[in-house]
């Protein structure tokens, strides 16, 4: 068996697989691992990621999938799941075997385990980026800048930084995902990018708020207060529609 | 004016309170409906399938800024908490205040746009006139690019009507209670024709810009987002047969794309209201709306689910488990086979499970380990699907048995937070426990004769 070691990040999957199928691998005996666990019988090959070979695999998997499958396995990659990588080779694989037209049905066949795997994933993923689209709070600082943390545990914020650059195109905001230590920054006008977190200097993160953002928040706390009806008090639907993992940054709930 | 005095004096968070306490009994708050792209200029999109912001603690969905232009009102509805014989505090927004706290709200991602509904002031023209004075203030001068929701006041002018349907994107008129007759007793002011003349206005208004929308692509768009309309559920004694024949009805006729169903909460006192010691008829709604996506997404008729001699929903099974139990004729069902229709029927299987089933089956044959894999609920349909010719337990196809296991393997319904559950029922009771106790059944209960 040969096992390719790849690293945790979209490039270095890709070109995983590019290697893989340039060294002409069988896919039922070939492996993509992120992390360093040993197999008795397999050879081992570090992959370094290269930009042109992930670009080469991107280009193909549009060209043969479409653009809506590219999107699933790009979300069942950003998934915190160490057998990703497996799962998204012997997916793409299965599908690049297939001669007929699979261009939009990658995850159609559901009782294989891989494609499956891959597409809970992606779907795990793609539910947290739906509810973070409506969770995600920002307050005002005060030079007028819009700002918001969050901790998900898929790696979404690629995703939902179009959704709310499309929103938002004359404002500058920013989102911080706590727990990757990164940055999504829109400056008014102008394409957003990303930011990671240890190129930010300290005393950038003492942060002040503008004078009546403090208004707002009151104001929409209280509004979700009254709009409930209390002889219809449910507080376990209330959970399982909003986990509690969420509230931590909602303003309603502090 | 007097209304004008008190606006003065109210902070603005007052006015907030009254007008969201006012409001939050009408149910028909989604953000969906509408796919609209930011133009790069100003601020706002909607998305197709709408986005949940928060959930209040009654478990429902926060998504738009739910208030009421004004909750004075000149009507005397009986089940209304405003209506004008009630002594409650009053409070008027002006324009400004509406669009300041809703493009505020926006920027900070609490909601997805504004739904305005409004007590009548004056006259329905007038409330109406007010209304679309704010809309045309918040999408000309403060250019809000977002979804918005308006409740179009029954009487008001058609003109009026028309103009607000180019900035709105979505309408909607209640119909209050699901019969004339019941609208009579409880809300003498309104009456059906107002409700209805307007609903038959947007959708040839709908139909009408469909038609200019082929001739050209950039010609403004009129309510795109389509009409819903609510009816209040156990106010006054219809059954649920004929509350699901209205909302057919709606949809036929009216081209709808929901109808809302909101259990009866009792505000006000009033003889003319019925007691419910038991709060407010949750199971019923939910049941109802149960039956209206089958009547939407499932292909079900509502002459199919109740009838004549079953006018209520069974309390213990769902419809769409209910219909099956009474047409196992039609059952078992095998999945590598059966049409797509088919497979709706199927309790346990949902539009997104019967689709992957039909996509999934293209490539290999489908057994039960598939199934559970795909999402099929098979606590359920296992009593109704076959995989290559065999069932996954040996199953009698008899009504009682098949009875028997579902509802012994549900999980006990649980409706309200106290946690109140139903007892075991036998096949005989008829669902009807919402028909109060008559006055000789009253008596002979008091004198030990029941």
């Amino acid at each position: 068996m040969w096992v390719y070691q790849c690293e945790d990040s979209l490039e270095g999957i890709f070109t995983g697989i590019y290697n893989a199928y340039e060294e002409k691998r069988e896919p039922e005996d070939t492996m993509l691992s992120l992390e360093q666990e040993l197999y008795l019988f397999a050879d081992y090959q570090t992959v370094k990621p290269d930009g042109e070979k992930a670009v080469k695999v991107m280009r193909t998997i549009k060209r043969r999938f479409g653009e809506e499958d590219y999107m699933r396995i790009c979300l069942t990659l950003s998934a915190p799941a160490p057998e990703k990588a497996q799962a998204v080779y012997r997916t793409v694989a299965l599908g690049l075997s297939q001669k007929g037209t699979v261009f939009g049905h990658l995850f159609d066949n559901l009782a294989n385990d891989y494609v499956h795997l891959a597409f809970s994933l992606a779907r795990g993923a793609g539910n947290e980026n739906c509810h973070l689209r409506g969770f995600v709070r920002f307050q005002e600082l005060e030079g007028g800048v819009l700002y918001s943390k969050i901790a998900p545990k898929n790696n979404i914020l690629t995703f939902l930084m179009p959704h709310f650059a499309d929103r938002f195109p004359m404002e500058n905001f920013m989102i911080y995902d706590e727990g990757r230590s990164l940055f999504g920054v829109h400056p008014a006008g102008h394409q957003w990018y990303l930011l990671g977190g240890s190129e930010v200097p300290e005393e950038a993160m003492q942060l002040k708020l503008s004078d009546n953002e403090q208004q707002y928040q009151e104001l929409f706390h209280y509004f979700c207060h009254k709009i409930a009806i209390k002889e219809r008090e449910n507080y376990m639907l209330q959970r399982n529609m909003l986990p509690l993992r969420f509230r931590e940054y909602m303003v309603e709930f502090n | 004016m007097e209304f004008l005095a008190t606006g003065q004096e109210m902070t603005l968070m007052d006015k907030l309170g009254i007008l969201t306490d006012a409001a939050k009994y009408d149910v028909a708050c989604t953000s969906s409906g509408v796919e609209r792209q930011g133009n790069g200029r100003t601020m706002g999109n909607c998305v197709a399938s709408g986005i949940c912001h928060s959930f209040s603690s009654d478990g429902r969905c926060i998504s738009l800024l739910k208030i009421l232009m004004t909750n004075e009102c000149i009507y005397d509805c009986k089940y209304c908490l405003n209506r004008c014989s009630n002594d409650v505090p009053r409070a008027t927004f002006t324009p400004e205040e509406i669009c300041t706290l809703t493009m505020e709200f926006y920027r900070r991602n609490y909601i997805e746009g504004l739904f305005l509904s409004s007590g009548i002031l004056q006259s329905p023209t007038f409330t109406m006139e007010m209304i679309y004075r704010t809309i045309w203030l918040l999408r000309n001068k403060y250019r809000f690019n977002g979804y918005i929701h308006v409740k179009a006041i029954p009487g008001a002018d058609a003109e009026l009507v028309r103009r607000i349907g180019f900035l709105v994107d979505r309408m909607s008129v209640n119909l209050e209670l699901p019969t004339a007759e019941g609208l009579k007793a409880l809300a003498p002011n309104k009456h059906r024709k107002n409700i209805l003349t307007p609903m038959r206005q947007i959708q040839n208004g709908i139909h009408a810009n469909k038609e200019e929308l082929v001739v050209y692509r950039n010609a403004p768009k009129f309510v795109a987002g389509g009409q819903s309309t609510q009816m209040i559920i156990g106010a006054t004694n219809e059954s649920d047969y004929q509350i699901l024949n209205v909302a057919e009805g709606l949809y036929r006729k009216f081209e709808l794309k929901r109808v809302f169903y909101s259990a009866f909460v009792k505000v006000n006192e009033d003889k003319a209201l019925p007691s419910l010691p038991g709060g407010p008829p949750l199971l019923r709604e939910h049941r109802l709306y149960q039956a209206d996506w089958l009547l939407r997404f499932y292909g079900f008729k509502a002459e199919e689910l109740l009838d004549e001699k079953r006018p209520f929903f069974n309390v213990m099974l769902d419809p769409k488990e209910d219909w099956a139990v009474r047409h196992l004729e039609q059952f078992p069902v095998e999945i590598n086979r059966a049409s797509y229709e088919t497979l709706l029927r199927v309790p346990g299987v949902g539009v997104k499970s019967a689709m992957r089933i039909v996509a999934a089956r293209r490539n290999t044959n489908l057994t039960f380990a598939d199934l559970k894999k795909i999402g099929v609920v098979l606590k359920r349909a296992v009593f109704f699907v076959t995989c290559n010719g065999r069932m996954m337990y040996p199953v009698k196809l008899e009504e009682d048995y098949i009875v028997r296991n579902l509802t012994n393997t549900k999980e006990r319904i649980q409706f309200g937070s106290d946690g109140m559950t139903y007892r075991q029922m036998s096949l005989f009771d008829t669902g009807s426990f919402l028909r109060e106790p008559s006055q000789a059944e009253r008596v002979t209960a008091v004198m030990g004769q029941l």
